[in-house]
């Protein structure tokens, strides 16, 4: 059975939905790592002339330094900061070490990305307490266990749990109650509403829009006229906390997938390659652990221009492999001009069974006809015994799994 | 260049060719346009390739002016959304399609961008056309569609005794059927022919004699009319014969229509589920097939059936399973099985040529 909650659907009476963020990520990592550059400012980011900020220590964003901004820009807001390349190997391997506590508070977790996620922590009550005990336990975890800081915010709605856990940061826990979600909304700026960019800012100041309240207050009608439809509707059920979205956990999702966004364009297939071991080896595991199999793999790139392109293949029958989502992302990647530079990959599968755990048996050719089947029944045991060690002596325990059939390859290595 | 020819020609020739042009994103842009060229005998001849197929037609046609043009795959939509005669004339970069007082003028690449395309020549071997496409549509719908597999996409053709063997694979089935009488290779010798491009063949109708030319790096099918070649794929098939089990202990013999039937029906239970499992329960008193879906439901059905052997579950692909039902030719059907791991065979019940191999699926 799927494990859909019955809370998931209709609307909560109780502030169940928490939205965690880890503060300022990257750099919190490297501070960790490097006692020296505790309670300085770090600033993570590509280096070169057109690098941007990944990430920058709350020391550092005193001095004006925010994600996204050019690197260039940054140094002259504050020169005395440390400036460091992101290592995502090690990111990731922080990632799951935090993920793997929300798991281990419920299966219902919805991962957004290597510091974000969702729970609904709804049916937990009587094991662990209410809501914002849990939060606070996973906060006190997460910093005796990892020595990161985490971010709760909770509430009724992903929404609302979302706009809680940034207005919490850092280092807090906010609980928005039930009944109390609009007194707590309606104050806010229009820019925590998701689909609020500038442009769409600008345009609803024009009708005198500044607030979330003014967005419920001035009715649908002229919303849809500043805005269009889409994002109008969009916004007017926002702002009347209205998010019936659930937590959708891996076991039921239509896709599972990891992208990677890097401070600086790569180019090199090497490099590439590098970048999607990782992702491979973690959207395979993902998958092994809900116990699905998937048809569709699909690689995402987005060229330094922006232009995005996806590149889909479908196998003959279901796959939980890592090594053959690696040999299948890698064909894709002949379809991409990665020499263009690439400031973004992703992979995603999707396409999956329905969980029954039914294998459709394989012929037996033998191994001298080059074909893949018994390389990948070794490598389909392969990632059983990673998976295993992993789960008994944590995601550090066998590195770099990435490597399984591809011999071949150059080792790959961290970033740096 | 200027043309004319019946809308209803046209269509059906445009249709044919645009099977095989390029539809993968990342394809050359000239691989998606279709070779018109008019010689001055009154013939017009289409030509579509992705490379792996290449399918030319030649139609009759009021020549006006001979002349060659690549056109885009748009004429396909032009030329159907026309009525009465058509006419195509291409000057300098444009081609212009009018029929009565309706036109679309299309922008052209240079025709010389376009592939050389090597079509037919050599002295071919005529066989029957109905007895192959027959075989074609036994045995293609087993190989393997995924481009990452490239041996497997192709079906192999080999010297028996007597006449040629054709095999497919998917990995998960294997589809065997041998033709005697048909001598379109030379002694001993195999080829590894694109599945895709067989199953253009088997389009080209049933009718009458094929010419089939064996070249280096292709292999024509011809009619008439029309043409199709499809690309020989490197490499070595598996060996598949030391998979077939020289017997039986179970063998179930089943009313063909009937399996068909049932299969048919428990399996709408599972739509849209790529592995959910039909479940045969073999008895000596019949067949029950059964299918679960998970969260959706379970459905059931009973058929004669006659049983010998010991009881038996297996599971397998439903579609697998019907297509190896409907590549059977004959009323009666026989499953012979080992156990509910080893694969499986589908023949013909009275014997035949046919063979028909399916590995169960395990079910947990």
């Amino acid at each position: 059975m799927p494990q859909t909650n019955p809370s998931t659907s209709g609307v909560r009476t109780e502030a169940s939905i928490l939205h965690v963020d880890l503060d300022a990520f990257y750099a919190s990592v490297e501070q960790l790592e490097n006692p020296k550059l505790r309670n300085s400012p770090v600033v993570v980011g590509g280096i070169g002339t057109r690098g941007v900020v990944c990430a920058a220590s709350y020391e550092a964003r005193k001095f004006g330094v925010r994600s996204a901004m050019p690197t260039a820009q940054a140094r002259k807001l504050c020169p005395q900061g440390t400036f460091l390349v992101p290592r995502m190997g090690l990111y990731g391997e922080f990632s799951q070490r935090v993920m793997a506590i929300l798991r281990d508070t419920t299966p219902l977790v919805e991962q957004l990305s290597v510091d974000e996620a969702f729970l609904d922590v709804a049916s937990v009550h009587r094991l662990l307490g209410d809501p914002e005990e849990v939060g606070a336990h996973l906060r006190e975890r997460v910093l005796s266990e990892i020595g990161l800081s985490l971010s709760v915010g909770i509430a009724t709605t992903k929404f609302l749990a979302k706009v809680a856990s940034d207005q919490a940061k850092p280092n807090g826990l906010l609980v928005v109650h039930a009944g109390g979600e609009l007194a707590f909304l309606h104050p806010l700026p229009i820019r925590v509403l998701w689909g609020v960019g500038p442009k769409n800012a600008e345009k609803l100041q024009r009708i005198g829009v500044k607030t979330v309240g003014d967005v419920a207050r001035v009715g649908i009608a002229p919303l849809v006229a500043a805005v269009g439809k889409a994002v109008g509707t969009h916004l007017f059920d926002l702002a009347n906390n209205r998010d019936p979205r659930p937590i959708v956990t891996d076991r039921e999702a239509k896709s599972i997938g990891h992208e990677e966004t890097f401070g600086e364009d790569i180019r090199t297939r090497p490099e590439i390659e590098r970048e999607l071991f990782r992702l491979i080896d973690s959207v395979g595991s993902r998958i092994r652990k809900a116990g699905l199999s998937a048809r569709t793999v699909t690689l995402k790139a987005r060229y330094s221009d922006f232009q995005t392109v996806t590149r889909s293949h479908t196998l003959d029958s279901g796959t939980a492999v890592s090594g053959v989502i690696a040999r299948t992302v890698f064909a894709l990647l002949d379809q991409v001009d990665h020499e263009r530079g690439l400031r973004l990959v992703g992979v995603h599968c999707s396409n999956f069974d329905d969980g029954s755990g039914a294998i459709q048996g394989t012929l037996a050719f033998g191994d001298a006809n080059e074909l893949q089947n018994s390389i990948d029944e070794r490598r389909a045991e392969v990632d059983r015994v990673v998976d295993d060690v992993r789960r008994r002596f944590g995601k550090d325990a066998v590195q770099p799994a990435a490597r399984i059939g591809m011999n071949d390859r150059q080792n790959p290595t961290l970033a740096d | 260049m200027k043309i004319r020819c019946e809308r209803d020609t046209l269509v059906e020739a445009v249709a044919t060719v645009q099977r095989a042009v390029a539809s993968r994103a990342g394809a050359s842009p000239v691989l998606s346009d279709i070779r018109v060229t008019a010689t001055s005998d009154g013939v017009i001849e289409l030509v579509g390739t992705d490379l792996e197929i290449t399918n030319r037609v030649t139609v009759k046609a009021d020549v006006e002016q001979s002349g060659i043009a690549v056109v885009p795959k748009m004429l396909g939509e032009i030329v159907r959304s026309l009525k009465g005669a058509i006419t195509i004339e291409v000057k300098d970069d444009e081609a212009t399609v009018t029929s009565g007082d309706f036109s679309t003028t299309l922008r052209l690449k240079h025709a010389e961008e376009y592939p050389r395309i090597d079509l037919s020549d050599g002295a071919g071997v005529r066989i029957d056309a109905g007895v192959f496409a027959s075989a074609l549509k036994q045995v293609v719908r087993a190989a393997s569609r995924d481009d990452l597999r490239p041996i497997l996409t192709g079906v192999l053709i080999t010297t028996t005794e007597g006449g040629v063997r054709l095999v497919a694979t998917d990995s998960y089935r294997l589809a065997v059927r041998d033709l005697p009488g048909v001598n379109v290779l030379g002694e001993r010798q195999k080829v590894l022919v694109s599945a895709k491009g067989l199953a253009e063949v088997q389009r080209l109708g049933a009718t009458g004699e094929l010419e089939v030319i064996l070249g280096e790096r292709d292999v024509v099918f011809k009619t008439d009319t029309k043409e199709v070649s499809a690309r020989l794929i490197d490499g070595d098939f598996p060996n598949y014969e030391q998979l077939i089990p020289s017997g039986y202990p179970n063998r179930l013999t089943v009313d063909r229509a009937a399996f068909r039937e049932a299969v048919e029906r428990v399996m709408v239970v599972g739509q849209g589920r790529d592995n959910a499992s039909v479940k045969l329960t073999m008895k000596a008193d019949g067949l029950t097939l059964t299918m679960a879906a998970q969260d959706i439901g379970t459905s059931q059905g009973s058929i004669d059936a006659k049983y010998e052997g010991t009881e038996l579950v297996v599971a397998f692909n439903p579609q697998f399973l019907l297509d190896g039902i409907d590549a059977i030719e004959g009323d009666e059907v026989s499953l012979e099985t080992v156990d509910n791991l080893k694969p499986a065979t589908l023949r013909p019940a009275q014997g035949g040529d046919f063979l028909y191999l399916l590995m169960p699926v395990r079910t947990a």
